[in-house]
């Protein structure tokens, strides 16, 4: 048994990426190692799509380490504003550099990269997985099927309450429901979680679709629930990455073993369509 | 740029409009959505093999202090589906094309050489030395002096398009394989490739790479690199092409002065995309600000003739 995945088709009018050179407007933290940065990057702002990232250097201009750029989920975007805005967790020697920018300075910054998620038009409920810091390639999605009228279950999971993240902007979209989970208070245990998605599935309307982001073991759930209400399921995954863009070849998936080379993350993802294979 | 400053180079019969190209693999002509890459001195293609390759299973990047490590193993579509479907995309800039070629064996690359000399698009071959020759153990061809001969003379006979010759910096003695290529007909050499390298994780005790070991690459390798030229410029009468570590204006010139007539930015154009067409600007305005005219004002101009203690000289000891 295993998981399979697959690249969705690109849209046809996804518009090339852009090297921009962002102004940082704000650079807070949210949450105890939880940061939203937002950047004033006006052609990514009016282009992006759900599900799509961009690379940020690390390095300030004229600088040359960290060497690798940090592929980012765009959490929102505001087109009007020419704003995006990105929420990350310190894990390591990039992310404790980016807690260092301070407004006013200028990022290099590439995007939007990566094919989006795919919100098909007949659907009208869907639900979301997302555990740590993989909700925030979830919340454009849950703000783009709001605005179409499309029902959203929410589902964030962490390992403790204080890590949740994108709750109150779950909230604010008005989603039909919000299920917080944690693996401190034993909730996010996938048996647990399943029989409370199974419960919400006879509940709620039935989804057609199910996108998930975070944990492989949230990929496999989502593939059961997904089958019990005859719904897709997309997933977006993580990978490091030099260039983003397709050419340096450092984000193969390794998923698929033959002659030829796996899919890339960066231009056949992040999204892959999912399925389990028995 | 203006026109009191000449950027222009010769590598062999291939005229460059400036020094300043990419490293193989650290480049795409994806990258010309985000910069002008008619601005460039050449293009430099991904290595390709004859056959189809699948590369390194993953993962393949990290970062180190001041680099970076891949175990990409260099995934190839093979050499006919290149011709078709990868090389129209750089020819469509106006730069020269440079086609990095690689093989598992010396007849991979004479193979390789046969099927592109005929090829008008195509500019210069790079050949990747850096290659396992699975014929002899696995050990990289470009560290055999008697192989890279080899593998050189063999495409000389194949071709008349300009070949350069990319050093592995993994060998005892790099003049050794500096002056094989050149006796066996290179046009030039570039100098040098990664560096081989590994990275463990303490915390979770396991060796990242999906390879265990990889190319490291960045401002890390700088110095090491930089004493190859040097090495290399001593020993042989064709032009050098700088790499590694290449970020700054002040990298850019420090290559030039130890003798490189061209050199090629890898890992930095990673870090900022922009990098190649920053350093052309930064060129020009440093020539400027200092009265050259030309290239050759500067190159080879390094003095090493020792370190001097001006100040140490002048302080004389006094019996205290």
């Amino acid at each position: 048994m295993s998981l399979r995945l697959e690249p969705l088709s690109s849209p046809a009018d996804r518009a090339d990426p852009a090297l921009e050179l962002a102004t940082v407007v704000r650079n807070d933290e949210i949450a105890p190692g939880v940061w939203r940065l937002t950047l004033e990057a006006p052609v990514i702002a009016r282009v992006a799509r759900p599900g799509q990232f961009a690379m940020l250097t690390v390095a300030r201009r004229g600088e040359s380490v960290p060497v690798l750029p940090r592929p980012m989920a765009l959490y929102a975007w505001d087109e009007r504003q020419g704003t995006v805005d990105i929420v990350y967790r310190v894990v390591g020697d990039g992310t404790r550099v980016l807690t260092t920018w301070r407004p006013a300075e200028t990022m290099t910054t590439v995007g939007p990269l990566g094919r989006p998620f795919r919100l098909e038009p007949e659907t009208r409920s869907i639900l979301l997985l997302g555990r740590g810091i993989g909700i925030c390639s979830l919340t454009g999605l849950a703000t783009e099927a709001r605005s179409t009228g499309v029902a959203v279950d929410a589902v964030v999971s962490a390992r403790e309450r204080e890590a949740l993240i994108g709750s109150d902007d779950f909230v604010r979209l008005e989603v039909a429901s919000l299920t917080e989970v944690t693996d401190a208070d034993g909730t996010s245990a996938v048996d647990r979680l399943g029989d409370r998605l199974a419960t919400l599935a006879s509940e709620a309307a039935r989804w057609q679709q199910v996108f998930v982001c975070g944990s492989e073991r949230l990929m496999r759930l989502a593939t059961e629930v997904a089958r019990a209400s005859q719904a897709s399921v997309q997933v977006s995954i993580e990978a490091r990455m030099a260039c983003g863009l397709g050419f340096c070849h450092g984000c193969a998936t390794g998923m698929v073993g033959a002659s030829e080379e796996s899919p890339l993350v960066c231009v056949d993802g992040p999204v892959f369509a999912c399925r389990w294979d028995a | 740029m203006s026109a009191d400053v000449d950027l222009h180079v010769r590598i062999g019969a291939l005229e460059l409009p400036t020094p300043i190209m990419p490293a193989s693999g650290c480049f795409g002509p994806e990258l010309g959505a985000l910069v002008d890459l008619d601005r460039l001195g050449a293009l430099v293609t991904k290595t390709i093999f004859f056959e189809p390759r699948a590369g390194n299973p993953a993962h393949r990047l990290g970062e180190t202090a001041a680099g970076m490590l891949n175990s990409v193993g260099i995934p190839s579509i093979g050499v006919e589906r290149f011709l078709v479907e990868t090389l129209p995309r750089f020819t469509r800039w106006s730069p020269p094309t440079i086609v990095s070629i690689g093989g598992l064996s010396v007849e991979e690359y004479w193979r390789l050489a046969e099927r592109l000399a005929d090829v008008p698009e195509i500019d210069a071959l790079e050949l990747n030395i850096s290659c396992p020759n699975l014929e002899a153990g696995g050990h990289e061809i470009g560290a055999d002096p008697r192989a890279v001969e080899a593998v050189v003379s063999g495409v000389r006979r194949r071709t008349s398009l300009p070949i350069i010759v990319k050093l592995t910096p993994n060998v005892t003695s790099i003049v050794e394989t500096a002056r094989a290529a050149e006796g066996a007909g290179a046009d030039a050499l570039s100098a040098v490739n990664a560096l081989l390298g590994m990275s463990a994780d303490a915390r979770r005790g396991i060796a990242p790479l999906g390879t265990v070991t990889g190319g490291l690459t960045g401002p890390a390798i700088k110095p090491v690199a930089q004493r190859a030229v040097l090495q290399v410029v001593r020993e042989v009468s064709i032009p050098v092409i700088g790499v590694g570590g290449i970020a700054s204006i002040g990298d850019l010139v420090e290559y030039l002065l130890i003798g490189a007539t061209a050199v090629q930015v890898g890992s930095a154009t990673f870090t900022h995309p922009d990098t190649m067409l920053r350093l052309t600007d930064e060129l020009a305005a440093w020539m400027r600000e200092r009265g050259h005219a030309s290239l050759d004002e500067i190159r080879s101009t390094l003095d090493t003739g020792g370190v001097r203690h001006e100040l140490a000289s002048g302080v004389s000891r006094t019996a205290g």
